[in-house]
């Protein structure tokens, strides 16, 4: 019993002080990132925010200038050779004279507990394409036969670099699909990406990077709420910008006509306030800030 | 592990008909062209036979290894960083496929010389060529890599074409040495190239190569570890 409740469990990641420069640019610029097994983590930031060279650090691919990186507890080099991480890289090769499932044999074939090159090809929606040479492939189809690569090792550990880049939207929901099925057995995943509204209906946590550093780090509803995240929007006649401003709890506000659009942490209050005053306001509308919004907000922050 | 990949790697080149004939019949076919036009006695044709091995086995070498550049320039060697397989495992690999497709030309070219110009030896002559050329062959596999780790997929068809051309033609392999003038001698005899063809007609040199294997071995031995610096230095840059 004592035992069971001092054990701690490993992280599957565990970033701690992570630096790395080029020249001027702190491309990473002090990062740290525990990610519980289990957990699915989405990593945002705009183009040059250090998402990629974080992912590459953390896999070994470059060496930091500070900071440590464990995965599964182990450098990452060890935690590869042990087959416990699989990586669905933007770019990675798949050669032209080489077929899906030579490919995927020959990664399975490097590592120890491999899963069937057939329910990898599965699992990835291409079972298809498994005579097919990498030159005849279209974008989706290649970025599906990255994810079969990543997970024939059946990894514990899954991190993806935009896995939907280059895909249809139908086949990115069949890829999300896949994606659950495999998350469902409880492996960890991380994935970068631009889609917004994939790290909205995927991740049980966004981590949002800019300018080489985590701004915000949280349950998506929780990094809503930190920037403030709700919207009320009513048709209010007679109203002035200036007055609407006035009301307490508003941070912003917008009027176009008699249309206004009021930002606000609690719009419960706003609400009570703006028809005290506005008894004719109509059509009253309030929404969370969306992901996106939170993005652009947290992106643009203190850009000095 | 690196069986695996060895045997993918081996089925990849099986794969590679037109480079493979192309890499036995080129020195094949200039052996026939050259031992036509200027060959006809026995020095002669013993030298163009272990010119024309050399050649063929050092350009197949060197070829193989180059390539890597290809795959390098697509994220295939990044990919493999991520899996157990050592970046020693992945050179090895490709340096073992291109010493396998350097045996064909030399036996061939031996071949051609016994058949078409009734070249004579003893067996032990015989194995001391064909088995001295395509031992002497492994610092140009090296070279091979190590261009493979420098050139991008852009710009290898000139470093391939322009280090085969100048070894070719600066070692001796196509134009004899003694017919060099004196500075250029020199400058082949710093070549691996020279020392290759020389274990080539080791047999119009009373069979003694230890001097050609011993510039051979150095060459090895620097290019071996040019190749692992670099691959070293290539894994830790940014991409």
């Amino acid at each position: 019993m004592l035992s069971r409740m001092t054990h701690e469990v490993e992280p599957a990641v565990a970033v701690r002080g992570l630096r790395k420069h080029y020249g001027e640019v702190r491309a990473v610029d002090g990062v740290d990132l525990v990610i519980a097994p289990g957990e699915v983590v989405a990593l945002l930031g705009p183009n040059g925010a250090g998402k990629s060279t974080t992912v590459d650090l953390m896999l070994g691919l470059a060496s930091p200038d500070e900071g440590e990186v464990a995965l599964l507890g182990l450098p990452p080099r060890e935690a590869m050779v042990k087959g416990g991480v699989g990586v669905m890289l933007q770019e990675a090769a798949l050669l032209d004279d080489v077929t899906v499932r030579e490919t995927l044999e020959v990664i399975a074939g490097l590592h120890r507990t491999p899963m069937p090159v057939d329910e990898a090809l599965r699992r990835a929606g291409v079972e298809e394409l498994g005579d097919r040479r990498g030159a005849l492939l279209s974008g989706g189809q290649k970025q599906r036969v990255r994810f079969a690569m990543a997970v024939v090792s059946d990894p514990d550990l899954l991190v993806l670099d935009e896995p939907t880049a280059a895909m249809d939207v139908e086949s990115r929901r069949d890829f999300w699909r896949s994606m659950r099925d495999f998350t469902d057995t409880g492996r960890t995943v991380l994935f970068a990406t631009h889609y917004l509204e994939e790290a909205e209906a995927y991740a049980d946590r966004v981590v949002f990077m800019r300018a080489g550093k985590v701004v915000a780090d949280g349950p998506v509803a929780m990094v809503l709420a930190s920037v403030g995240g709700r919207v009320l929007r009513a048709t209010v006649p007679g109203a002035r910008l200036e007055g609407l401003l006035g009301l307490p709890g508003v941070t912003t506000a917008e009027l176009r006509g008699e249309r206004a659009e009021l930002h606000c942490s609690d719009p419960d209050r706003v609400l009570r306030e703006l028809l005290a005053v506005h008894p004719a306001a109509r059509d009253v509308e309030i929404r969370a800030l969306g992901l996106e919004e939170a993005f652009v907000r947290l992106t643009a922050k203190e850009s000095a | 592990m690196l069986s695996t990949y060895l045997s993918f790697e081996i089925r990849r080149m099986a794969r590679s008909g037109r480079f493979l004939i192309f890499a036995l019949g080129l020195p094949i076919g200039l052996y026939l062209l050259e031992s036509n036009v200027v060959g006809g006695t026995r020095d002669v044709d013993l030298y163009l036979m272990g010119g024309l091995a050399a050649f063929g086995a050092f350009k197949a070498a060197i070829d193989v290894g180059a390539r890597t550049a290809v795959e390098r320039g697509m994220g295939w060697q990044r990919q493999l960083r991520l899996t157990p397989l050592s970046g020693g495992g992945y050179l090895t690999a490709k340096g073992a496929v291109a010493m396998l497709v350097a045996l064909p030309p030399v036996a061939g070219v031996a071949l051609a010389a016994a058949l078409a110009s009734g070249i004579t030896l003893s067996p032990g002559g015989w194995l001391l060529t064909v088995l001295g050329v395509w031992l002497g062959t492994l610092p140009f596999a090296l070279l091979g890599l190590v261009i493979g780790q420098f050139a991008t997929p852009q710009n290898l068809a000139a470093y391939q074409g322009g280090v085969v051309l100048l070894l070719s033609f600066l070692g001796g392999l196509f134009i004899p040495v003694t017919e060099f003038p004196g500075v250029l001698a020199t400058v082949a005899k710093a070549l691996p190239t020279y020392w290759l063809g020389l274990i080539g007609r080791a047999e119009t040199l009373n069979g003694d190569v230890t001097g050609a294997a011993a510039v051979l071995a150095v060459y090895t031995l620097v290019l071996g570890t040019a190749v692992v610096l670099r691959y070293q230095q290539d894994a830790a840059r940014a991409r």
